[in-house]
């Protein structure tokens, strides 16, 4: 199990090696005007084709990219009801502090968890492969928090059912 | 609502005003509590041996209110709150179920007055759990001839009810679960989870088997529709009578009326404990990106001019430096050794000897 996950994330991280290409791009539509070409995709000759890593069914993370920006969007894997709200929980909170993050977009892509959007700035004020370090271990601390947080809620259960059993002795 | 105190706090806090009083003090005072709890306090001046308090309470069920008020076996249990201090009043007082008169006199001073008035503010928590007691206490007395039995619906919080139904040497209690949003929902059935798991081990042999079911269960069959439509599924406890006897019967009422509760509270305390665990994640998370960066600040930063610059560019590496450094040194030993002072040299040199300037030595602001 831990080896497709080391798998898995090598090749993100290899892919994200060679998709942290960016330079300063302005908007062609808008003068003096500077978008992420990944998220407006009005001009098909400045995006790349976007690469799908799929673990499972359940795991993916898809690789857009651009001339000026980068967009990563990762699917996290919920094996049941409360994996799902546990991490629905999660990432909403991550999102909504997205400044705090600087590369985290607000607002997941539709079909995804949560999404990074990284610009040619990111790349100039940031070291790239500290960048590449973080979400790849971003990825990997989710997953952890979200099991850490299960086993947490579920022993907590535990210890209030035993709790209130006892007062039938 | 079912609280896991059985005193009310606000009878407690005037009762013990009204006690510990250094002269007779007039009191008339209305409490409501949880919507449907109703309490008079009336304590006068010109009678002041006296406190008189009435209680008005949803039953747990409309069977048990006779004619003539609340039941033998209940007004047996209010009285043995504290036979010396409290006497009931009939008939009770128009609005009320009971009316109580309380003669603090007889209250001993010290610690066991605490007790007393406690005990005496935990009267609604008496009435409603002396019905169920009542209930309870005829597990065995039931002729199996009856055949089916209907369920009798207990409504301990107006919007919460639960059943119970009798059988043959047990009672099962069926709490109806439903909660406002999903995320509950899942907390709470991991819960119900735990507690069949821990329920049905060996060690936990001796407490009601639990059962928990998304669907209800076929003793509820026959129920209106809308009593049976729930989020959270169905939870029941098997009542035998090994779970009520002696003292064991007032915790297994107690535990029963404040199920609800309990479940709400750990559903509460879940959800806090999720959001202080992710606050904390989220610092940790984020100091690994702030490593990452590669400047601290962006303020805007003064240079010193060119002369500046030409020094950090020509500054490349070691050897250059330090054959700088030589050459500098050397120059000042040959000054020194082979001083030789011409008259009007000096000017000389200033006026035709020097390089013409290009560039203004002032420092400039670099903006970022």
């Amino acid at each position: 199990m831990a080896s497709t996950l080391r798998l898995y994330l090598t090749c993100i991280r290899n892919t994200l090696e060679a998709a942290m290409c960016l330079q300063n791009f302005p908007c062609q539509e808008v003068e003096r005007h500077n978008k992420p070409e990944v998220e407006l995709k009005t001009s098909p000759e400045l995006l790349l084709n976007p690469v799908l890593i799929c673990r499972n069914e359940a795991e993916k993370c898809l690789i857009e990219t651009s001339i000026n920006s980068l967009r990563i969007s990762l699917k996290v894997k919920q094996a049941d009801e409360l994996e799902n709200i546990l991490t629905k929980k999660f990432l909403r909170f991550l999102s909504m502090r997205a400044e705090a993050f600087q590369v985290l977009r607000r607002k997941p892509v539709q079909g995804y968890d949560i999404s990074f959007l990284i610009t040619n700035y990111h790349c100039e004020e940031m070291q790239k492969q500290k960048l590449i370090d973080f979400i790849v271990q971003f990825m990997e601390d989710i997953d952890k928090e979200i099991s850490e947080l299960k086993m947490s809620v579920n022993t907590r259960g535990r210890l209030v059912a035993t709790e209130f059993l006892k007062q039938f002795i | 609502m079912a609280s896991f105190e059985r005193a009310s706090p606000a009878l407690k806090e005037i009762l013990l005003r009204i006690y510990s009083a250094e002269k007779p003090i007039e009191v008339d005072h209305q409490l409501y509590e949880f919507g449907s709890v109703e309490y008079h306090i009336k304590s006068s001046a010109s009678d002041p041996q006296f406190t008189y308090l009435s209680i008005s309470t949803p039953l747990l069920t409309q069977e048990v209110l006779l004619s003539y008020g609340l039941s033998p076996y209940t007004m047996q249990m209010v009285r043995e709150i504290s036979a010396d201090v409290l006497e009931i009043v009939e008939p009770a007082k128009e609005g009320y179920q009971l009316t109580l008169r309380l003669d603090f006199s007889r209250i001993p001073r010290g610690i066991d007055s605490m007790k007393v008035i406690t005990e005496v503010s935990s009267v609604q928590a008496v009435i409603l759990s002396s019905q169920l007691k009542e209930m309870l206490q005829n597990v065995n007395s039931w002729d199996t001839s009856q055949g089916m039995y209907k369920p009798i619906k207990l409504v301990y919080h107006p919007r919460e009810p639960f059943y119970v139904i009798r059988q043959p040497q047990k009672i099962i209690a069926v709490f109806p679960m439903r909660f406002k949003e999903y995320s509950d929902v899942i907390i709470a059935t991991s819960f119900f989870q735990e507690l069949m798991d821990v329920g049905s081990s060996e060690k936990w042999a001796k407490v009601p088997p639990c059962s928990w079911s998304p669907i209800p269960p076929p003793e509820l069959r026959g129920e209106p529709f809308e009593e049976l439509s729930t989020n959270g599924g169905f939870v029941s406890f098997e009542i035998s009578s090994r779970h009520i006897e002696g003292k064991r019967l007032d915790k297994t009422v107690w535990s029963l009326l404040n199920f609800y509760a309990y479940v709400k509270h750990h559903v509460k305390c879940t959800r806090g404990f999720i959001q202080r665990r992710m606050r904390k994640r989220l610092e940790s998370l984020v100091e690994v990106l702030q490593n990452s960066s590669l400047e601290e600040d962006g303020h805007i930063k003064k240079v010193k001019g060119w002369r500046y610059m030409k020094k950090l560019v020509t500054l490349s590496s070691k050897s250059k430096i330090l054959k700088r450094r030589c050459g500098d040194f050397t120059r000042k030993i040959k000054r020194i050794r082979f001083r030789i002072k011409i008259h009007g040299f000096g000017r000389f040199r200033r006026r035709w000897l020097t390089m013409p300037k290009f560039s203004s030595p002032i420092g400039y602001t670099k903006l970022e």
